[in-house]
């Protein structure tokens, strides 16, 4: 999977590109506008991550001009500034996504990974499993070594997520708006208790752990012993 | 809208000063000039008619042909010799029977002017001069032939006689007349020009004294004002819209400079603390696991601090520029259950029952009302003392939708009430900067409250909180609010 990243902020690009790279991406690093577009125009991507502001062609003219030449990979903007009018004016030219500076790298993982997954088809199975975890779509059921698992209906669409976006870091922000249709951070520390729940009943008296908590990034279901 | 060109104020008004009172001027002089040509018009034509009165008595006379030669002796003093007067006789064969000495009208002008417009003045011009003139026909006795054996024909001789009068006398006049007219227009154009220009420029003055005024109001002196009292009533007006400017003005800088300093200072903390982390991190060699313990800490305060940010962006707009972006109806009993559901565990973990009263519906923004009932609700699961109930009761009154969120807990006192919404405002100064929030809960709500035309309040009573939401019904009037 390859990915375009056009960024002139020098840290901002480097951290962007090993974290996509270590993330398991091929990845391109374009320091300004121009070299942005040359890339995009003669090269082949799967996903375009580009700031707004850069020097020579901005963002929304590299857009463009990708969308003028008939491609029609996924772009992802990153912005500095949040303004109802840049966000319009990024749909208007066919942006896919937008994360707003400073954002969680975890976020943006998720993010791309998801834009990435658009267009193939979603996994329409009725079971979901990792380790000994099965989880029944159809019958909303839970079991973990065949031991049935009581989850509330909240606590299920938590752990749908988890198991559909299995080994992706899921940070809090994305937890929130999946599952709760929440898309504000709260005070609280609702996430964790929700989590700390769901772990209790998955997690407790079982092996092995699935739900692990990356500390700083968010939540990971991940079956370790596969690692 | 007519658009006035940019132009000075008192350039203008002196202009059309100069203009009104010569346009004025002008008028009354054609007036006055008409009737006095009128009045002379007048006193020419009694003139004349009397004067061709005299000459028909004269005429009638004549009585022989003897007495037709020497007409002058009939007609006498009051015809020949008085200036400007002018006689001429003539008989119908088109000869001068008398002349006075400038009558050198044509005979057949005379015979012409007789037969079609008798007794009437007109005007007729010979040479360089012009005269007003009339005509007539008249009789004498002198037989029109010869009396022969004593017997008369019955058929007396007539005579055209024309009598003028010279008008260079009113011509003068009128000349004369005209031109102390112009001169006194011209005059009077300057002087209005003059006395207006002064006139507007002494009115305009508190204008120019409220430029100095202005001049004096910079970022550092805001709370400068203009002088109301001072100024004349009409610019009062001006004066006062400026002041409330200014008073706008003045909150929003402080706002800003406000905000600028709190976000200073609540980012201070964290940003030292990671420094000194990071620094004393880096001041050996440690093992990876130290290295992740440390890098986890600080991406924890970081996000703590975009956090922070994002938070302080969202109500710098709220509060400079915030339109409520979109509106659709809202409603608040479904949006206070999905609430619920999201705070459900932690209120289990606290024993917290969540309960709901009512239902309502609203036009708001969906998200913007979802975080700002989403901060009280988790304010209030916060601050509730366990095993506890949080009731949320919504009310539809004629004109509003009230939503009161009351939880138990430690009685806020009446001092805090209303500070409870500042931002970064907590009652225990010891509980500053706990890693749960930002400190910016109640100031986002009260904003999104605020740019919805609504409005909030906190009570406590006893052990009872309680804040309550008042959102108006009618969406314009909300659109208006302030």
């Amino acid at each position: 999977m390859k990915i375009l990243i056009v960024e002139d902020e020098p840290k901002t690009g480097d951290y962007l590109k090993q974290g996509l790279s270590e993330a398991g991406f091929s990845v391109e690093l374009a320091r300004d506008g121009i070299d942005g577009l040359h890339f995009g125009l003669t090269e082949s991507y799967d996903l375009a991550i580009l700031d707004v502001m850069l020097p020579g062609v901005d963002g929304w003219g590299i857009l463009a001009g990708i969308r003028r030449a008939g491609k029609d990979m996924p772009v992802l903007f990153l912005t500095a500034r949040d303004r109802v009018e840049d966000r319009v004016k990024g749909l208007e030219l066919g942006a896919d996504d937008y994360l707003v500076k400073p954002f969680a790298f975890s976020e943006l993982l998720a993010r791309v990974r998801s834009l990435m997954r658009r267009g193939t088809k979603a996994n329409m199975d009725q079971f979901l499993r990792s380790a000994d975890l099965e989880l029944d779509l159809m019958r909303r059921r839970v079991t973990r070594a065949g031991k049935r698992i009581d989850l509330t209906v909240k606590e299920f669409a938590l752990l749908e997520l988890l198991l559909r976006r299995k080994g992706e870091v899921l940070p809090r922000s994305l937890i929130a708006s999946q599952v709760w249709d929440m898309n504000f951070d709260s005070d609280t520390n609702v996430i964790e208790v929700a989590m700390r729940r769901l772990r209790v009943k998955l997690d407790d008296n079982f092996e092995p752990k699935l739900i692990r908590t990356v500390r700083g990034m968010g939540y990971v279901l991940e079956n370790n012993d596969c690692v | 809208m007519r658009l006035i060109s940019k132009t000075s104020i008192a350039r203008r008004l002196t202009g059309l000063f100069v203009i009104a009172s010569s346009t004025v001027l002008l008028a009354l002089g054609f007036v006055i000039g008409s009737s006095v040509d009128q009045h002379f018009e007048l006193l020419d034509r009694d003139v004349l008619a009397g004067k061709m009165e005299l000459t028909r008595h004269a005429m009638l006379m004549v009585k022989t042909k003897n007495d037709l030669d020497h007409l002058d002796q009939h007609f006498g003093d009051s015809l020949i010799g008085h200036h400007g007067l002018e006689v001429m006789v003539v008989d119908a064969a088109q000869s001068v029977i008398f002349a006075t000495d400038n009558a050198k009208f044509s005979p057949q002008m005379v015979i012409e002017s007789a037969r079609k417009n008798p007794e009437n003045s007109s005007l007729w011009t010979l040479g360089p001069e012009t005269y007003r003139a009339i005509s007539a026909e008249l009789d004498t006795n002198l037989p029109r032939y010869p009396v022969v054996d004593g017997m008369n024909l019955g058929a007396f001789q007539k005579v055209y006689v024309a009598i003028a009068v010279d008008m260079a006398p009113h011509h003068a006049f009128m000349g004369a007349f005209l031109k102390t007219l112009w001169f006194f227009v011209a005059g009077a154009a300057i002087l209005t020009g003059l006395f207006g220009w002064a006139a507007v420029r002494s009115v305009l003055a508190p204008l120019r004294a409220m430029r100095e005024q202005a001049k004096g109001v910079t970022a550092q002196q805001l709370s400068h004002r203009l002088a109301v009292e001072t100024v004349p009533y009409e610019m009062a007006e001006l004066a006062t819209s400026l002041n409330d400017m200014l008073d706008r003005l003045e909150a929003a800088f402080r706002r800003l400079s406000d905000f600028s300093s709190d976000i200073a200072h609540e980012l201070r903390t964290p940003l030292s603390n990671l420094l000194t982390q990071t620094q004393v991190a880096l001041s050996r060699v440690r093992n990876a696991d130290e290295y992740r313990g440390i890098l986890e800490s600080n991406a924890e305060e970081l996000e703590h601090m975009a956090r922070m940010i994002s938070d302080m962006l969202l109500l710098a707009k709220a509060e400079s520029d915030f339109a409520v972006p979109s509106r659709e109806i809202v409603n608040l009993g479904e949006e206070i259950q999905t609430l619920f559901d999201y705070y459900e565990a932690v209120a289990e973990e606290k024993g917290l029952q969540l309960l709901r009263v009512g239902e309502g519906q609203i036009g708001a923004d969906r998200l913007m009302l979802r975080r700002a009932l989403g901060n009280l609700l988790s304010n209030a699961v916060r601050h509730a003392t366990e095993h506890t109930s949080i009731h949320v009761r919504i009310s539809v009154n004629i004109e509003s939708v009230s939503i009161a969120m009351e939880n138990t807990g430690d009685p806020i006192g009446e001092e805090y009430l209303e500070r409870v919404f500042d931002r970064f405002f907590r009652i225990d100064p010891s509980r500053q900067r706990s890693t749960e929030g930002t400190g910016l809960g109640l100031a986002i709500t009260k904003s999104i409250v605020t740019a919805h035309g609504g409005k909030i309040a906190a009570r406590s009573v006893g052990n009872l909180t309680t804040f309550t939401i008042t959102l108006p019904r009618n969406a314009d009037q909300a659109e208006r609010g302030d």
